[in-house]
């Protein structure tokens, strides 16, 4: 069985999780808008105790998580939502950066056909945008500025607390995409000024198909969203649909798992790091990403001479990783990530992206870094 | 033990002395905080508990989401800790 260093795709459950979901699913699976009984009852206790156990990882209120089925989803609601705000004040103009996930970039492409002005921000090739490049790029009718946390395919933090400082004087929504970084970098979420921050389940053990936008109000009102469905009022009427409650409650308890054992997580990743880098840089693999600004458990290389879909596959009986992101990794499109980082077609060609978390077991380096010199060895046979 | 219990009782202790909660809500939920051994395994709804007395408001009410709670709903949950146990 080959060790997962895939973790940036998706996390393995947590045990924990496993039983919360299972208890909602079998025993306990009342209907929370049936409050009528003991089974909704106990059913809305658990959603209202998750929303509480996912605000406190980004000190927000619990009225402010909105639960969707993911990231994809919270990320398309936070800006595909406002799309009445802008039409109704006049406020066209948007911003994002070039290394964002497909789900909020083709989101700005619909925007764009709907008429709104759309801008892109460059990064540099450490992997992080540069807030002075928005700060020079927001107007008056700037609506949304969409920036993410961290980078699914380089693990790079990205400067958040300089663009929260820019922002302090403009009426822009801000919006994060920390699908890769909630739980995991705590003090970057925690300003007030960030307005909608979407998260993942399946990115911090929690299960698949479930997520949320937290939607930070403004004095008493929430961001002014429309919703993307209709069909129930559900979650404060920006998100219609029965509530999964076992896959919500499985997200809270992996939300206080995230936040109660995160220094003790964090220590076992950079424990592994250390493993990575050194046995890496003795092939001579280059990084992608300033290794400064990048987060413990994910690591993205170039190994030159070595292609990364025959390194992928020679690797997938020792260990299982990938060369870009999971929504990406099929197409065998060339990730717009690192050519948005300015490297070479070459450098992109033979980039692997390990990740790992703190159920990650022992990883044979040595066997590793054989088969990847073999390859090299073997190039062009 | 598992420290969730210990919180229990400080927040109760301090609810109790400090805030608006009843000598007769507060008694029962001390007994659960000092019995960790019966109410292993209860872990979550210990956690919804604990939630409840931190928050405890006379005069909580329910909107789309409850971020405060009241007797009535202290008293279910200690209610569903002997039955669900």
């Amino acid at each position: 069985m080959p060790i997962y260093l895939d973790c940036n795709a998706t996390t393995p459950m947590e045990p924990a999780v496993a039983a919360i979901v299972r208890r909602f699913m079998e025993t306990d699976f009342g209907n929370p808008a049936s409050p009528i009984h003991d089974f909704g009852v106990f059913a809305r206790a658990a959603v209202d105790h998750a929303r509480k156990q996912i605000a406190r990882v980004v000190d927000a209120r619990p009225d402010e998580v909105i639960f969707t089925s993911g990231a994809t989803e919270s990320n398309n609601l936070a800006i595909l939502g406002l799309i009445a705000e802008g039409e109704r004040s006049g406020r066209r103009h948007l911003m994002t950066t070039a290394i964002e996930h497909k789900a909020v970039l083709e989101p700005f492409e619909v925007m764009a056909r709907l008429g709104f002005e759309v801008e892109i921000v460059p990064v540099g090739p450490d992997g992080r945008f540069d807030p002075e490049r928005i700060a020079a790029g927001l107007r008056p009718d700037t609506l949304l500025v969409s920036t993410m946390q961290v980078n699914n395919e380089t693990g790079v933090l990205q400067p958040l607390a300089e663009l929260g400082a820019i922002l302090a004087g403009h009426d822009a929504w801000w919006h994060v995409d920390a699908a890769q970084g909630f739980g995991k970098d705590l003090a970057s979420l925690g300003q007030g000024r960030m307005d909608l921050i979407s998260l993942s389940g399946h990115k911090i053990h929690g299960p698949k198909g479930i997520g949320a936008l937290i939607a930070r109000k403004r004095g008493p009102s929430l961001p002014p969203l429309r919703p993307l469905m209709y069909g129930g009022g559900q979650e404060q009427g920006l998100r219609a649909g029965t509530l999964p409650v076992p896959l919500i409650a499985g997200l809270g308890e992996a939300a206080k798992l995230a936040l109660r054992h995160h220094g003790e997580r964090r220590e076992k990743c950079l424990a592994i790091r250390a493993q990575a880098i050194n046995a890496l840089t003795a092939l001579g693999a280059r990084q992608n990403g300033d290794e400064r600004h990048t987060l413990p458990h994910a690591l993205n290389v170039s190994l030159p001479g070595i292609e990364s879909d025959r390194a992928i596959a020679a690797l997938k009986d020792v260990i299982a990783v990938s060369s870009t992101s999971a929504c990406t990794s099929h197409t065998r499109t060339p990730s717009h990530v690192l050519l948005a980082m300015g490297c070479s077609p070459e450098r992109v060609e033979t980039s692997l992206r390990f990740s790992w978390c703190h159920l990650t077991d022992a990883v044979d380096w040595d066997r590793v870094t054989s088969i990847l010199s073999g390859l090299r060895g073997s190039k062009g046979a | 033990m598992n420290p969730i219990f210990r919180e229990l009782e400080q927040a109760t202790t301090d609810q109790f002395e400090n805030g608006e909660l009843p000598k007769w809500l507060a008694d029962p939920v001390l007994q659960v905080a000092r019995n960790p051994a019966r109410y292993a395994g209860q872990e979550y709804l210990i956690e919804i508990l604990l939630d409840q007395i931190r928050d405890f408001d006379v005069y909580a009410e329910a909107g789309c989401c409850k971020w405060a709670y009241d007797h009535e709903d202290i008293a279910r949950t200690l209610r569903w800790l002997e039955e669900k146990s």
